[in-house]
């Protein structure tokens, strides 16, 4: 519900202040990341994907109002696909227009919020079909996400030489998770805090997984964006 | 042989004053081509004392006239004199009673009722069972489309169906009175002010559509459901009965104008529009039985909306 | 006064939202398979068979207990997934049937007499000839009461039926009689006794005008919220209308019903057990209700005073009633 005005005057939040930083940013840079974290939500929700059959041809306009960018998201008989967008929501006539703070849709993404509550308290701004929000909704809430663990399931496929190194990697993925989450934290932390610790968590992690020869940028990228296709879900 | 089509005239909905009621009925008893008519306060038992005294006058003359008469229940039952006013009405044994609440089918079970349109009858199983209690005539609700009525129509066996054709749909039903919330009273001290609306209170959208009527603590539809054009496929699907709600509009002659096309005498668009003239208050709808938005108008096949 | 704790009845939409609801303390969770024979029909929700069966398996690990509701009426001609949806549940071991419709009470008792059915609210049975009836005929064990009845309209009831009562408790609050209400009906074509939708998300509209979010429902306008006031569903009955000229919630403002504060009351009137509204609601509502209920629950046995569930961010309107348990609601 927020609205174009909103749109235009976000509260200041440590998410808006992040997206000055992401501004000069190629939003053609996040697509990778974006497409990696749509085909690991499938492949670890597929439950919730399944929910979301009922959708033929939905497409959803995300609109995390504190960042300066969007999030379109299109459901359909081809692979469901995430694409970032300028502000403007340049979708050609989404089938509904998702707004809210990015930690309220990270939230609702995670079934850690009420949907219906942020609704009624006017964090979360819907317009559009209805039916398609609802559907989108209930199946992300039926799916037990939960980012960082989804996404540190990216570097822990435990087979072939990894599996001599299991203890060991055992104690990188909780350590990873733990600096993950200390990221997550970090939104919601004071902005200097939260680049500082940024900067040193996301190089914790980058020695750690180096031994796991896991392909360090893009999973890290998909690490800092994975909230944003969360929030897509939302 | 299809038997005779029956017309009827469902109780007066609304808080009429008990004379303006009586002579209403007077009249019905001796101008208006009706078979049936139903008597009694459904809505709200707080206005049940003051037709009461008239009851035996009314119905009295109506037998004079011809006329089947049914004394119908009230439809929500939420207190002991309320269950009190049933048990009387259905242990009378010569009294021919339309249950509006499950309890009083119960109480009127092995022998001949009628189950009126507020008891959900949706289906051949629940009509089985209901008509396996008794009931040798039952009011279908507002909201079931053609498909519905038409399995019904096969599963009657000997009961009768009755669908209404005529006035506003009764759409809720609530313990709140909406009447006396919207003039800032209390239920228990409400003033009685819906007789101020012989037909409801108007309710419109913030955008000045007509939408609702209310009535205490009943909730009616806006527009008047009208099923001329229909009544020859309802007949067609084993509908025997066909209910007229009385507004407060000239009944006696909406009677007649549905008598002429029951009858085969009348052309049903011919008589739809004299009726418009007749019952002017509201829009027509008869979108239920086509299976869409109870408000809706379907036009020979074609789609209007009606405001 | 303390006693035997009321038994807290939790809603679940989704697998995710019944293991939230039995981790949370739910005595009991009901929920419904994903189509038209519950009344919350809504897209992406409710459950498949297979979730069915893992539930019950979550569940009865757990000592929780789940009732299944087929609480719409079947369509005329078309019984079949009504029949289903009741053998399904009955084999697969459901503690107890949760049912409105005649038909259906009728061949549940036949087909499963082994499995308890319970009056559904949909079936507005609210008063004891009504519930004897269903009692006698169909070997309903327990009533959902319709959220039309004062406390002592309650006690009176329950001195006078041979079932156990559950009442609502939390949630989303109808203020039409239940099962005798085609509003929705009217306006979309689409209604909670035939297709378990209320104002069903598929006709509704938000729409941004000015400084102010307009809703409707259908072709008719349902309310509009200035920017910055708490909004509620674009449920019909909770709309504002103009009456007399004046605008105003002819009906209800956007509120939900909290009745934790008359526990004790409901207790001493005799009721069994306590049901929370919201299948269509997330896991964090459910989750968090739900330990508020069990605290408050508990606290009422043992003949505590219930402290306050600090459950207002979870409310429509962000307001909430005792709705009908106090006569003045009328």
């Amino acid at each position: 519900m927020t609205n174009e005005p909103n749109r235009g005057t976000p509260s200041l939040s440590p998410v808006l202040l992040a997206g000055f930083a992401l501004r000069p940013l190629p939003l053609v840079l996040l697509q990778p990341a974006l497409d990696l974290a749509m085909s690991l939500m499938r492949r670890r929700h597929s439950d919730v994907f399944e929910r979301l059959d009922a959708l033929e041809n939905a497409s959803f306009l995300i609109d995390p109002v504190d960042l300066p960018f969007c999030f379109t998201l299109r459901l359909g008989p081809a692979a469901p696909r995430l694409w970032a967008v300028g502000t403007g929501g340049d979708m050609e006539s989404p089938s509904a227009v998702l707004r809210g703070p990015l930690l309220v849709l990270i939230r609702l993404l995670e079934g850690r919020m009420d949907g219906d509550a942020a609704f009624f308290s006017r964090d979360l701004a819907v317009e559009g079909d209805m039916e398609a929000v609802l559907t989108l909704r209930n199946a992300v809430d039926s799916g037990g996400i939960d980012l960082a663990e989804d996404l540190l399931s990216l570097f822990g496929p435990m087979n072939g030489p990894a599996r001599r190194a299991l203890g060991v990697a055992e104690a990188l993925f909780a350590r990873a998770e733990r600096d993950l989450e200390s990221v997550r934290a970090a939104f919601v932390a004071s902005v200097e805090g939260r680049c500082d610790a940024q900067t040193a968590r996301l190089r914790d992690l980058e020695d750690d997984l180096a031994d796991l020869r896991t392909r360090m940028p893009r999973a890290n990228a998909a690490g800092k964006r994975a909230a944003k296709p969360g929030a897509a879900r939302l | 042989m299809v038997p005779a089509a029956k017309l009827t005239l469902g109780p007066v909905l609304y808080n009429w004053p008990a004379e303006v009621k009586r002579d209403f009925y007077f009249r019905i008893a001796d101008e208006a081509a009706v078979d049936v008519v139903y008597l009694g306060e459904v809505v709200c038992s707080k206005r049940s004392s003051f037709f009461e005294p008239y009851v035996p006058e009314v119905s009295e003359r109506l037998a004079r006239a011809g006329k089947e008469v049914v004394h119908s229940t009230l439809a929500l039952i939420m207190n002991e004199r309320e269950m009190e006013a049933v048990r009387a009405l259905t242990a009378a044994p010569d009294l021919r009673v339309e249950a509006n609440d499950i309890s009083g089918a119960a109480l009127l079970a092995g022998r001949p009722h009628v189950i009126g349109p507020f008891v959900n009858v949706y289906n051949e199983g629940t009509l089985e069972v209901l008509v396996r209690g008794g009931a040798d005539r039952v009011v279908l609700p507002c909201e079931l489309p053609a498909g519905s009525l038409e399995v019904l129509g096969r599963a009657a066996g000997n009961a009768e169906l009755e669908i209404q054709v005529f006035g506003r749909l009764p759409l809720a039903l609530s313990a709140r009175c909406y009447h006396a919330r919207a003039h800032d009273l209390h239920k228990d001290g409400c003033r009685y002010v819906c007789e101020e609306d012989p037909d409801g209170m108007a309710l419109e959208t913030l955008e000045g559509d007509g939408f609702l009527a209310v009535n205490g603590t009943q909730t009616l539809s806006h527009s008047l459901c009208c099923l001329l054009r229909e009544l020859e496929a309802l007949r067609d699907l084993g509908i025997g009965c066909f209910r007229l709600w009385p507004q407060s509009v000239d009944m006696v002659a909406v009677a007649g104008i549905f008598r002429g096309v029951l009858d085969g005498r009348d052309d049903a668009a011919e008589a739809e529009a004299r009726l418009g003239e007749l019952a002017d208050i509201a829009p027509f709808s008869n979108g239920f039985y086509h299976g869409r938005e109870g408000a809706d108008l379907v036009a020979g096949g074609t789609f209007s909306p009606v405001g | 006064m303390s006693g035997t704790p009321l038994e807290l009845v939790c809603p679940a939409g989704t697998p995710g939202a019944l293991r939230a609801a039995v981790d949370a303390g739910a005595d009991v969770v009901y929920l419904g398979f994903r189509d038209e024979t519950n009344a919350r029909n809504f897209p992406g929700l409710n459950f498949s068979r297979p979730e069915l069966r893992d539930g019950l398996a979550y569940a009865h690990e757990r000592g929780c207990r789940i009732y299944v509701a087929v609480n719409t009426f079947a369509a005329a001609g078309n019984p079949d997934p009504w029949h289903r949806a009741v053998d399904d549940a009955a084999e697969l071991g459901a503690d107890a049937l949760i049912l409105a419709d005649i038909g259906l009470l009728d061949y549940a008792r036949r087909r499963h007499p082994e499995t308890r059915r319970h009056l559904s609210v949909q079936a507005s049975a609210s008063n004891p000839t009504a519930i004897a009836y269903y009692h006698e005929a169909f070997g309903v064990q327990r009533v959902v009461l319709p959220r039309v009845l004062t406390v002592t309209e309650i006690a009176r009831l329950n001195a006078q039926i041979p079932v156990e009562t559950e009442v609502f408790a939390f949630g989303g609050m109808c203020v039409m009689a239940e099962g005798r209400c085609v509003l929705s009906a009217y306006a979309t074509g689409r209604s909670p006794n035939m297709n378990g939708v209320c104002s069903p998300a598929s006709h509704v509209r938000y729409e941004q005008l000015g400084g102010r979010m307009v809703s409707r429902l259908g072709r008719f306008t349902i309310n509009q919220f200035p920017d910055g006031e708490p909004a509620g569903y674009p449920t019909l009955c909770k709309g504002r209308f103009v009456a007399g000229g004046c605008a105003g919630y002819l009906f209800e403002e956007p509120t939900s019903l909290d009745a934790s504060t008359v526990l004790p009351e409901l207790m001493a009137a005799g009721v069994r057990a306590l049901k929370i509204e919201g299948r269509q609601r997330g896991r964090a509502y459910i989750a968090e209700v739900v330990a508020a209920f069990r605290r408050a629950v508990d606290a009422a046995a043992r003949g505590d005073p219930v402290p306050p569930l600090g459950l207002g961010g979870m409310t429509e309107g962000l307001r909430e009633t005792t709705g009908a348990y106090a006569k003045t609601w009328r």
